[in-house]
């Protein structure tokens, strides 16, 4: 579970999250949207809880039970982000970050040599770890991309970019992942289809999982909680039926009923 | 008292070198911080700046060769500075072809590639100053006796000679220009506004394409004007754009990438500095500007007014 | 994905082997060793090569023309320029200081040579690597912070302060360098035996083969393992590198150092070879450009380029010097054709579709095609020379 508490960042005089206080992941599998309008928040937020930004104040905790059972807390709150990813907590952007000319299957396969801690080894092949390449065929049949696997990645068309980005951060092992607008820049078609995708695999391996997302179609589909941020701070959270119940939310979030 | 006598002198010959950096190195800051550009052949365009200036003061300056009086040596100075604006202006179409013949179908390709280009470009101009002026140094002393007739000022006890006091105005000015240029003007900001970000100038209209020739041929300008103001005072030779390029590159390294206030600071610190070290411990003087680059790095990793370095 | 599912993928894993000779589309591929597979013209290729450096003191000795020393110097500074490759092809960040860590080996070899008179070869190349190794690690500290072109002006400006310590001070000769002729024979030894001048230069230009052939071998064990493939990722997006799990700074140093290593060795090997040390041949700033267009001009995207690149450019470099005053125009001009027209560089331009390919074929099937590609050429320069003469009078007589 990854908790935030008391979380401040202002950039000059614009406060971008204002003491929010959030928790992800309270069940394995739980799916998390954050939605609010623009310059919610949002993305900082994301950006705090994942290291690439630290905050001015508060703290980030991560909790896991490890393998006798025990429960073990972790502040990360300044831990560099490469470090994070190792703890548990991966994320992806709103905008594609793979690396462009490898193929499908090296990009995944990155990501899995990774997890395995290999990626120090200079002197082993990159593709003659059996069990990495295993991982890697698996990841790329949930993720439906093994048609795909040797195509270069700026060739390929931008849903199944986005899920490429999406498997790699799976590739990672991950206790919670945070996603940055996986459907953005995706065709109206194909949205559901990246996100069916998505939700699938997350509640299969049971990863804890966190989107920012517009679409309130798509929210309220896939929803198990709702997060909704304003000016920096939490508005409202609660089952996806609150975008249906909460007065204030659809006037700050859909300018219903002003 | 001797003592502060040689301190003030060696610190006014400091600023007057840091002037002739500061130039230098405006040059390739505005490129480097606008276009984007690192121009390995600045410092040859310094080094033709200095030539053509020799050439062109040589030509006029045969009845002025031994300057007598007040007027004589009035317009021995004049012609001088009208000199180097005139080698100066020779390199604005010099630095609008080299960008629009070599550099133009190079923006947006690896950065590898511009530099291997502008290296390129650094051995052409280099064999070109050769097969003009020849091989061995020009000797600008000759042509500029002159100087030396020029009466040393004279104030609170000091002597210092003129034409590093003329050099100093001068570079004042240019100072004093290139920031009201860059904040006051509206060209000035159009340009800034390029630097900051490229995509949203060509949204509200503004041609990026003249922008960055006309960076270019700024800073060709002032690549060639550096190099007619330091002549007088040293040979032309063609070896003489080497020193100054990596002195800028130091300059902008002290001063942080792509700001102007930082190229200005960084060419005096490293001006006089190295004015000090002739002086105290002369071995020093080549190391000393890069000392204090590593010291101002460790301490600020992007310079003193730096905010474009990257970081990692 | 919870643990027991990651344990039940991993036992699915198995190796597979492949047989010493396999089929890929029709064409018959050997097994060299593990994760090299060549075509039977590939090893050829690499034989002949091979074969042919062996050679060189032989064809040397037959032809007056070709001179070993030449030869010799470009596969060092080759050497060099693969090391750097290390950071230019993979973590695409471009050093324009290589020569620091080639200048810091020859003068390590030099100082102990002439200052301590060790005579041992293989102690004086193993400091010059120790040493230009150590220079790499404080170099690479200072300059990794930045990337981008501020990376390429700051590695230069280090280079540059190690040419003015060098220059400046009189322990390492000033700007006449030092020699490395250490014992009674003015040179070094190996195992401890003298050797005699002509004995001397042979035995120097084997070991430069060995140690390429090492170095070249290790190289492409780096860059084909998952470290090599980490370097890739931080080159092609860092902040995705960072985002899955990379230590992207410390991956960059380990890289920066290993590229120095191989410009120590080279720099070491350089000192024994020319037995005297200048700033200006091994520090100066022109060679660090020179060690970045080796490997450009050679092929940054593959192993051997950078290695062919230095041979080829030091070779045009001692011809040019006999043929014309003018060598480093030339040198440039020859800098300018490769940006615009063989960007891959040689060895890149060999491989299968690359633009010279491409152009070759086009051309045996038209050889009429020239005229065509030298009026493209000639518009669209004065195309821009028109441009020129345009923002010209805009300068002058504003926009109208």
């Amino acid at each position: 579970m990854l908790k935030a508490t008391n979380l401040k960042k202002s950039f000059g005089q614009l406060v971008a999250t204002d003491d929010v206080d959030v928790e992800f992941g309270r069940e394995p599998g739980e799916m998390v949207f954050i939605v609010g309008p623009n310059g919610a928040g949002k993305t900082t937020l994301v950006n705090l809880l994942t290291g690439l930004l630290e905050p001015d104040d508060g703290n980030v905790v991560l909790t896991r039970t490890d393998e006798d059972g025990e429960t073990v807390e972790r502040d990360i709150t300044n831990m560099p982000p490469h470090e994070r990813v190792k703890a548990g907590v991966v994320r992806s952007f709103q905008v594609v970050h793979v690396f462009e000319e490898m193929s499908v299957r090296e990009n995944v396969r990155t990501a899995v040599l990774s997890e395995q801690d290999l990626l120090g080894s200079a002197f082993s092949f990159s593709d003659e770890h059996g069990g990495v390449e295993a991982l890697v065929d698996d990841l790329l049949e949930r993720f439906r991309l093994d048609d795909q696997q040797h195509v270069v990645a700026d060739k390929l068309p931008h849903g199944d970019r986005k899920l490429l980005d999406v498997a790699m951060s799976f590739a990672l092992d991950p206790d919670v992942l945070l996603l940055d607008e996986p459907t953005s820049g995706v065709s109206a078609r194909e949205t559901d289809y990246v996100m069916e995708t998505i939700v699938n695999v997350s509640k299969a391996e049971g990863v804890a999982t966190v989107a920012i997302e517009h679409d309130m179609d798509l929210v309220s589909e896939y929803a198990d909680r709702v997060v909704a941020l304003h000016q920096g701070g939490v508005l409202g959270e609660g089952p996806a039926s609150i975008l249906e119940t909460d007065d204030e939310l659809r006037r700050v979030l859909l300018g219903v009923g002003a | 008292m001797v003592e502060l006598a040689n301190f003030a002198i060696h610190t006014l010959n400091g600023i007057q070198y840091g002037f002739i950096l500061f130039l230098i190195a405006s040059g390739l800051t505005i490129i480097l911080g606008i276009l984007d550009v690192l121009n390995l052949a600045h410092g040859e365009l310094y080094a033709v700046g200095a030539y053509v200036a020799f050439s062109v003061f040589g030509y006029v300056s045969g009845a002025f060769a031994n300057p007598e009086g007040f007027v004589g040596l009035a317009t021995f100075l004049v012609l001088s500075l009208l000199a180097a604006v005139v080698a100066a202006a020779i390199m604005v179409p010099l630095g609008l072809l080299l960008e629009a013949v070599f550099l133009r179908p190079l923006y947006g390709r690896d950065e590898v590639y511009q530099l291997v280009l502008t290296f390129g470009l650094l051995l052409i101009l280099k064999d070109m100053n050769k097969l003009i002026w020849g091989p061995l140094p020009v000797r600008a002393g000759d042509i500029y006796s002159g100087i030396n007739r020029i009466p040393a000022a004279e104030f609170v006890g000091l002597t210092f000679p003129t034409f590093k006091l003329v050099i100093i105005a001068v570079g004042a000015v240019v100072v004093v220009g290139l920031f009201y240029f860059f904040n006051r003007t509206k060209l000035g900001r159009i340009i800034r506004a390029t630097a900051i970000d490229r995509e949203m100038a060509t949204a509200i209209g503004v041609s990026t394409d003249r922008v960055f020739t006309l960076v270019f041929a700024m800073g060709a300008f002032f690549a060639g004007f550096a190099g007619a103001m330091a002549l007088p005072q040293s040979n032309a030779s063609l070896e003489m754009g080497a020193n100054p390029l990596v002195l800028s590159f130091v300059i902008i390294v002290i001063g942080g990438l792509g700001s102007l206030r930082g190229a200005f600071v960084g060419a005096m610190i490293v001006g006089v500095l190295s004015r000090w070290a002739v002086w105290q411990y002369p071995p020093a003087e080549i190391a000393a500007p890069f000392a204090i680059m590593a010291l101002i790095l460790l301490v600020k990793p992007n310079g003193l007014f730096g905010t474009w370095g990257e970081t990692a | 994905m919870s643990d027991d599912d990651h344990q039940s993928l991993k036992a699915w894993g198995r190796r597979s082997y492949v047989p010493a000779t396999t089929t890929r589309d029709g064409d018959r591929y050997v097994r060299v060793s593990r994760g090299m597979v060549l075509s039977p013209r590939r090893i050829a290729g690499w034989l002949a090569l091979l074969a042919l450096f062996v050679a060189v003191p032989d064809i040397a000795s037959l032809s007056s023309s070709i001179q070993q020393r030449v030869l010799h110097q470009g596969v060092l500074f080759g050497l060099a320029a693969v090391g750097l490759n290390v950071l230019l092809r993979h973590t695409k960040l471009v050093s324009f200081g290589h020569a620091a860590f080639f200048g810091t080996g020859a003068y390590t070899a030099a100082v102990l040579a002439s200052q301590f008179d060790v005579t041992s070869m293989l102690l004086l190349l193993a400091a010059a690597t120790l040493v230009g190794t150590l220079m790499a690690g404080v170099i690479g500290f200072l300059s990794l912070r930045h990337t981008g072109l501020y990376f390429s002006l700051l590695t230069l400006a280090f280079g540059q302060l190690l040419y003015a310590i060098a220059q400046g001070q009189s322990y390492l000769g000033g700007s006449d360098g030092l020699p490395v002729r250490p014992g009674e024979a003015n040179r070094a030894t190996l195992f401890g035996v003298e050797l005699s001048a002509d004995v001397y230069s042979v035995v120097v230009y084997y070991l430069t083969v060995l140690v390429v052939v090492l170095a070249l071998f290790v190289m492409w064990r780096v860059v084909n393992s998952p470290f090599g493939n980490a370097l890739d990722a931080i080159g092609q997006d860092r902040t995705r590198a960072q985002f899955v799990g990379i230590p992207v700074r410390r991956y960059v140093l380990a890289a920066f150092v290993i590229s120095g290593i191989y410009g120590g060795v080279a720099g070491g090997m350089y000192g024994l070879v020319q037995q005297h040390v200048r700033p200006e041949a091994t520090l100066y700033f022109l060679r660090s450009g020179e060690i970045l267009f080796m490997a450009i001009l050679g092929g940054f995207g593959t192993l051997v380029g950078p290695l062919v690149g230095g041979v080829v450019l030091v070779f045009l470099q001692d011809v040019g010097r006999d043929f014309t005053n003018y060598f480093d125009a030339l040198t440039g001009i020859v800098l300018l054709l490769l940006v615009f027209g063989f960007p891959r560089g040689i060895v890149g331009s060999l491989q299968s579709g690359s633009r010279l390919r491409a152009a070759v074929s086009t051309f045996s099937d038209d050889p009429a095609i020239v005229g065509e590609w030298a009026t493209e050429a000639w518009t669209s320069l004065w195309a821009a020379v028109g441009r020129a003469r345009r923002n010209l009078r805009m300068l002058v007589l504003g926009v109208r």
